[in-house]
């Protein structure tokens, strides 16, 4: 061992010094995400920090709610009835805030109609100004966060004590909810203990919830106790009785307006119903699509004042009890009166389209967020209640819809994030560029403003046209990169010329690897295909040319085409034209309408002439089964092409169901090149659609061993993954999806990928280097081969007649000789 | 024609609380509940609405029940024994009416809760409580609380019982 010179010891200075530790953002700095940095220093900051703590209980409520509704014997019921009543409640508005105070005011309560964030904070002051108020302690209220009442208070000298734990938790460190249920939902335990220890000086151990909780109770209990007035917000409020519905798990609420002598509730105007009757479905619906349970530990009903005495201690002499209600407008009256966003009104603040949503599963409200509101919804509430530019986060929808189903008073909320996107392009200042851009491509003039990046991805079907006339020039683009390097931590991507341009007009990451186009287009393919007669094919079809399958992914839709011909179906295919998707991915509302009705004209020739619409690509099927509810002319329109739009694998039932036989009968397993084993990952908008579990089911009853996908998207999202602004967090969403595949390779061997989706084959391949087929695709391999052997069987069969003819002409020769 | 009172059970205990049932007699009553409350050092009994008061009366006698509490006695009893206007098969709820003195408190404060929930008052799901014909309408008129368990968070990390409200739930089913 050597010696060390103690006196002067090992030198410890570098030669060089060491580079800078990177700053590392608060949640605070980053709340405000009205411009774009700031929103992308939030997603670093959520994937650096908070992502494991995020994903773990985002995850675990989300698979409660799929486990409570699936129990849930009426739950569609319950939700239309739900919806039901928050639509009349809106319409009426005016009107039942009247009745609200005429009800608070005759039960002997004050009731205050605030318009601005202002004046809320200015008349709880005065209340408390009035009360000679010294310590205010709050139940949970993202109302209050949004009109920044601590702030307003503590400004004057009063304490603010937040009493919901993860509020408690927020409070002590300064930061803003990242979850509108559970605020605290990026702190782990670990962090509550540092945090704690760090605050409160503490050499108490910490190291459990439970001694985290106990200590938390202890110093609560004497606020709730000693406080004078009380806040809490509410769930809803009946105009009827002035009856509030408040629901809470720990507790606090009870307490905050039970125990201080002063109650004031504060809510969003939008939170009131006509009467107590109709909290009913709520009741319910609320707690299950919150957290997965049957109910939540309290949920109180009470018309206040109430008429127990309010808690007195020796130190704090009895008073009378006292109830203010105070309403917010702050931007709520001019949401109603917008024809997009009044839909988020209906929001019952359940968090279910947070918990459902990768992206937020992955990053938390502190990226998806804004100041107050988070989530697909949450863009929306900021938006309405502070300034359109705060709303730029919802940037992270991705459209894959699974928050749709999830909701339980059924707002389309990708349809208001698209909406958000249309107003934040429509902002953008002109230039020159995206003028001819837009020229180019011939985009609705309105959207002429989005930015560069969003052109180009809204109208990929022109450049996918130009790089397929040139496919070995255009693919030439991508040559050289090693395939392996696509998931590395280090990877710099592709340095070459056309990429590093790329990335920089239209955002296009180099590390992404880019789709491949064809020699020749699906279209093209299919046209050299000589289609067997029509003759006696009752059943006719038009294959809709997608975009990404004609330009991509041709096999799959050959595939389709082939299997429905084998299956007696008359098939053609349609013209390649946009139906809207990509456009509307990206805001540009007006081009994507003009795409709609550009494929429904194509279309509508045949389904004149009796033909279904077969659709490879699951998000263009969406388009047809839900967006073009927005974007047609008429309802008529759109359910002509609802109800005639299929997933390829859907309408292969459809042709089984109708000509009584068995997927086995047909598809024969023991031809399989592939195995039995299958991982089949379906699309996020297959799956809200109801399109996915015909392929599950398809590939079971043939005989299949298949696992199925357990995340909602797989995070590539259309152009979303492809974007440098969010690969980063495509691949980390996509990990889950990455780490299922991994998972279930161990247990009992690799199994063959199978998926519906042209994204989520591009995002499985940067994950695997594995051929990955669409379910079309294996099922032609087994009723192809099925063919092969038959064609074998008739060459056999002509072969035995040819000789039989060819012996009897010797024998006629040898007779005829003789 | 299902078992309201052995659907209530199922769920009340996944739902955390404990259900006991019990004959309806005072000394049964009182048996048990003194069972429940053996090391309480503070009891905080209130009165019944639709118990028979000779059934509650048996409890006065039990060591620790405080006779007539100051609010800062409230904040520092064990146990507080609740009369439960309703329950709620589907969900395992409690449905306490919420006006009558200590009532608010003895379900809210103290670490143990004990409900006494007459067979009879059980309905099959929360919405029935909300119809004008049940319970005569006093559903829809009276301040209520509805509770599934005792108090929980889970923003401490993993799920804990016991916040602000009681640790534990003890429900004794009345037959």
């Amino acid at each position: 061992m050597a010696d060390i010179d103690t006196k002067s010891g090992p030198s410890i200075t570098p030669a060089v010094a060491p580079p800078a530790t990177p700053k590392v953002d608060t949640p605070r700095e980053v709340a405000n995400k009205s411009d774009k940095d700031r929103l992308l220093r939030a997603i670093r900051m959520s994937l650096d920090i908070e992502s494991a703590t995020v994903r773990s209980n985002t995850q675990h409520f989300n698979k409660s709610r799929y486990r409570a509704a699936a129990n849930f014997p009426d739950y569609d019921a319950l939700k239309d009835e739900a919806r039901a009543i928050k639509d009349k409640s809106i319409a009426a508005l005016p009107d039942l805030i009247q009745t609200l105070k005429n009800s608070i005011r005759s039960r002997n309560g004050h009731v205050f109609v605030a318009n601005t964030a202002a004046d809320a904070c200015r008349y709880i002051l005065d209340v408390c100004r009035w009360r000679a108020a010294k310590m205010v302690v709050k139940g949970k209220s993202m109302t209050s966060e949004e009109v920044h009442l601590n702030h307003a208070l503590e400004a004057d000298g009063i304490e603010v004590v937040e009493s919901d734990l993860a509020e408690f938790i927020l409070q002590l460190c300064g930061e803003q909810p990242s979850h509108i249920l559970a605020p605290a939902l990026h702190y782990s335990r670990e962090r509550i203990t540092a945090l704690f220890k760090r605050k409160f000086d503490t050499e108490l151990p910490l190291d459990t919830g439970e001694e985290l909780t106990f200590f938390a109770r202890q110093i609560l209990r004497e606020k709730f106790l000693h406080a004078d007035v009380g806040v809490t917000g509410a769930n809803l409020i009946a105009a009827d009785t002035g009856t509030l519905m408040l629901v809470e798990s720990e507790g606090n609420i009870r307490l905050s307006s039970f125990a201080p002598p002063v109650h004031i509730a504060i809510a969003g105007i939008e939170k009131i119903i006509p009467t107590r009757e109709e909290m009913a479905p709520f009741l319910e619906l609320l707690s299950m699509s919150a957290t997965g349970q049957a109910m939540s530990v309290y949920t109180s009903f009470i018309s206040p004042p109430l008429a127990d005495p309010p808690f007195a201690m020796p130190s704090k002499p009895l008073k009378p009890r006292e109830f203010h209600l105070v309403l917010i407008d702050n931007g709520r009256l001019k949401m109603r009166d917008d024809p997009v966003f009044h839909e988020a009104l209906n929001c019952i603040r359940c968090g279910a389209c947070l918990n459902s949503c990768a992206n937020f599963q992955t990053v938390g409200g502190h990226a998806f967020g804004g100041e107050t509101y988070s989530g697909g919804i949450g863009g929306s509430w900021e938006a309405g209640t502070s300034k359109l530019e705060n709303a730029r986060f919802s940037e992270l929808c991705t459209g894959c819809t699974r928050c749709v189903q999830n909701c339980p008073v059924r707002i389309d909320i990708p349809w208001l994030n698209a909406n958000l996107a249309n107003r934040l392009n429509a902002i953008e200042p002109s230039s020159a560029t995206k003028s001819l851009l837009g020229s180019m491509t011939d985009a609705d003039p309105v959207d002429r403003k989005a930015p560069v990046s969003k052109q180009f991805f809204g109208n990929y079907h022109y450049f996918a046209k130009w790089g397929s006339r040139f496919p070995s020039m255009a693919n030439s683009v991508d040559a050289g990169r090693a395939a392996s390097t696509r998931t590395d931590s280090k990877d710099e991507g592709n340095n070459s010329f056309p990429r590093v341009m790329m990335e920089k007009w239209f955002n296009v990451d180099r590390r992404r690897t880019l789709p491949a186009f064809p020699k020749h287009t699906f279209v093209q393919q299919a046209d050299n295909i000589e289609p067997p007669s029509s003759k006696g094919r009752e059943i006719k079809v038009v294959i809709f040319a997608d975009v990404f399958t004609n330009y991509g992914m041709t096999n799959r839709g050959i595939a389709t085409m082939n299997v429905l011909r084998e299956l007696g179906v008359d098939v053609v295919v349609s013209e390649c034209v946009p139906e809207g998707r990509a456009a509307m991915s990206q805001g540009m509302i007006a081009t994507a309408k003009q795409h709609a009705r550009l494929a429904t004209r194509e279309l509508d020739p045949h389904i004149s002439d009796g033909r279904d619409i077969v659709v490879v690509e699951p998000s263009s099927l969406s388009m047809f089964r839900r967006d073009f509810a927005h974007l047609l002319d008429s309802k008529n329109r759109f359910e002509r092409f609802k109800s005639r739009a299929f997933e390829p694998v859907e309408y292969v039932w459809k042709i089984l169901e109708k000509t009584g036989r068995k997927p086995a009968e047909v598809f024969d397993i023991s031809k399989s090149k592939v195995g039995h084993r299958l991982f089949y990952h379906a699309h996020c908008q297959q799956k809200t659609i109801g399109a996915a579990e015909p392929t599950v089911r398809l590939l079971n009853e043939i005989g299949f061993d298949v696992v199925t996908s357990q995340v909602e998207c797989c995070g590539m999202a259309g152009s979303f993954g492809y974007k440098k602004d969010f690969y980063d967090l495509s691949l980390a969403v996509g990990a889950d999806l990455f780490g299922q595949v991994v998972q279930q390779d161990r247990d009992g061997g690799t199994r063959q990928l199978i998926a519906s989706g042209t994204s989520c084959t591009e995002q499985l391949h940067a994950g695997f280097e594995r051929k990955i087929l669409h379910p079309m695709e294996l099922l032609e391999t087994l009723i192809e081969r099925q063919k092969e052997s038959d064609k074998v069987a008739k060459d056999t069969e002509d072969a035995e007649v040819e000789a039989d003819l060819e012996a009897l002409k010797r024998s006629k020769r040898e007779a005829s000789k003789s | 024609m299902i078992d309201l009172a052995a659907t209530f059970e199922e769920h009340a205990t996944e739902a955390a609380a404990m259900v006991w049932r019990v004959k309806r007699t005072p000394v049964a009553l009182r048996d048990v509940v003194a069972l429940a409350t053996s090391k309480a050092q503070g009891i905080v009994l209130t009165e019944p609405e639709f118990l028979p008061m000779p059934l509650i009366d048996g409890l006065r006698g039990l060591a620790g029940v405080i006779p007539k509490p100051h609010d800062d006695e409230l904040a520092t009893a064990d146990v507080g024994i609740t009369e439960a206007f309703a329950a709620v098969a589907s969900t395992g709820s409690i449905c306490v009416s919420l006006g009558r003195p200590l009532v608010a408190a003895s379900c809210l404060l103290m670490p143990l809760n004990i409900i006494l929930l007459p067979k009879e008052r059980i309905v099959e799901r929360p919405r029935d409580l909300f119809n004008p014909d049940m319970f005569d309408g006093e559903s829809l008129k009276r301040n209520l609380v509805f509770i599934t368990g005792p108090s929980a968070t889970a923003d401490m990390g993993p799920l804990v019982v016991g916040v602000h409200g009681p640790h534990r739930v003890l429900i004794l089913l009345l037959e």
